[in-house]
């Protein structure tokens, strides 16, 4: 099932294969894989990385915010004004809920996102292919011939920082 | 020709004989043809075999870039080329030999590439040649100043979606390439090479373009690929290809520890698209898309095999080959 979702992902699946994948999606532990999947490519690629203990600092907040108590609009015109209070304090129930709902509920998704931030190096790799591949093919591309071996750079420096398959 | 133009010429018919004589002068622009773009590749690729070159070569890709020292060397029709990365963990390129040999000293290790392709070149087979013009438009665009060399830029622009653009800065003296571009459908870069200074006819001794270490230094690995065997067929093919791509390559090789893979390789006359395909084993792989530099990685599972795509094209183009491969 993981595999399914993880190939779903990287935009490999087709037909018959993607439908499977998308029952699967709908299935709560396949719908958790897929959440922990993207929380975790979010804090590799370091964009919206979950702080620790935001969700506890927001709920106290939260709780401790004093009730706003609108007073009764007088005029019609200021109508528009009341609603988008309301809306945003709405809003603001929503999206904190939703991050709460989504820190607090599956504890091993924000492990694996820890883990994930401590060993950058060993996951991104994973991603390359072998520049063993990437030398076998260089040689037949045209454009290597007039580079010479500028080209190989690509797989000198495929390797990430350490160079192994 | 004359003919037409004399019955033309009559007054009521001038705007026709205008018509014409534009589209006679339009078609006389320097359309690049087939020969041309063919014959700008080969004199390109002769400069950057038998010139003798220093400089530093900036690569630039997905935001990184990457500063190298390249020294190439003729010495009586051999050539040796030494490219070794100024920064982060000491690379070393060194071709000799006819070899391609890649130094890790970090990890100790070797992979050496031999017999390569190069010496066949320019070897475009005519269909190559027919995909150049049929698939790309060649042309002259303007001419700038790169390393300090009033170069020419040349464009080869792509006529579908199935392959990346082009640009080449090229010194007309020497003929030398000075920086390389690839660009996407919206003119994104998506690989650079270039010269940021150059120094063409230097005086280069052999001293300058020898590897850093001994051919093996003790206890460092060598990883060779190869030997080659393109004697026989490897079985399988590609059943949707996409447009203008033609097969260059068909043989088994060594691949790592994987032993035997199949190789195949398709050629538009500018780029080409590997595919390998091997027993799948007990190593894990990293499925999915990828991609390095200017060259896209398609990797999925097919049965109980392994299919590598990779090339200098956009994913769509590597997807449909890797979605693609079958037993003939």
């Amino acid at each position: 099932m993981r595999e399914q979702i993880s190939r779903l992902m990287d935009g490999d699946l087709e037909g018959a294969e993607a439908e499977a994948a998308f029952r699967e999606l709908k299935r709560v532990d396949g719908l958790e894989y897929w959440t922990c999947c993207h929380v975790i490519g979010d804090a590799l690629r370091r964009n919206g990385a979950p702080i620790a203990g935001f969700a506890e600092r927001f709920a106290r907040r939260l709780e401790a915010e004093p009730t706003v108590l609108a007073p009764k609009p007088v005029h019609t015109a200021k109508l528009p004004l009341a609603w988008a209070v309301a809306a945003t304090i709405a809003a603001v129930v929503v999206v904190g809920s939703v991050a709460v709902n989504m820190l607090d509920r599956p504890p091993t998704a924000l492990v694996t996102v820890n883990e994930a931030g401590g060993v950058r190096g060993t996951r991104a790799p994973l991603r390359q292919v072998s520049p063993d591949y990437l030398l076998a093919h260089q040689e037949y591309s045209p454009t290597t011939q007039i580079q010479g071996v500028g080209p190989y750079l690509r797989a000198v420096s495929a390797g990430g920082v350490d160079g192994r398959p | 020709m004359t003919a037409v133009l004399c019955r033309a010429s009559g007054p009521g018919k001038l705007w026709r004989r205008r018509a014409f004589l534009a589209a006679a002068l339009f078609a006389a622009i320097p359309l690049a043809s087939a020969e041309d773009a063919t014959a700008w590749l080969s004199r390109v690729a002769a400069a950057a075999q038998q010139q003798n070159y220093v400089g530093v070569i900036v690569y630039q890709h997905g935001g990184r870039f990457e500063t190298s020292r390249l020294v190439h060397l003729n010495d009586q029709g051999k050539e040796f080329e030494k490219l070794v990365n100024l920064e982060g963990p000491a690379r070393e390129v060194i071709r000799m030999n006819g070899e391609v040999r890649c130094y890790y000293p970090d990890a100790k290790l070797i992979r050496v590439e031999p017999r390569t392709f190069r010496n066949a070149f320019p070897s475009l087979s005519p269909q190559q040649q027919a995909a150049l013009t049929e698939f790309y438009t060649f042309r002259m665009a303007e001419r700038g100043r790169v390393a300090g060399i009033e170069t020419q830029a040349w464009v080869f622009e792509p006529k579908d979606g199935l392959r990346y653009g082009h640009k080449f800065w090229v010194d007309p003296e020497s003929g030398l390439l000075i920086k390389a571009r690839i660009f996407d459908e919206q003119n994104e870069g998506i690989e650079q090479f270039a010269f940021t200074e150059i120094t063409i006819g230097a005086k280069i001794d052999r001293q300058m373009v020898s590897p850093t270490w001994p051919m093996v230094p003790p206890g460092w690995q060598v990883r060779q690929s190869g030997p080659k065997d393109e004697s026989k067929e490897t079985g399988w093919t590609v059943t949707r290809v996409p447009p203008g791509f033609v097969k260059i390559a068909d043989g088994f090789r060594r691949l790592r520890d994987a032993g035997r893979v199949a190789h195949l390789v398709y050629s538009d006359g500018l780029v080409a698209i590997s595919v390998f395909i091997e027993p799948v084993g007990s190593a894990s792989h990293p499925f999915g898309i990828s991609r390095q530099g200017g060259i896209n990685v398609v990797i999925r599972q097919q049965d109980d095999n392994l299919v590598t795509v990779l090339g200098e094209a956009p994913v769509a183009t590597i997807k449909q080959i890797a979605h693609s491969v079958a037993r003939r």
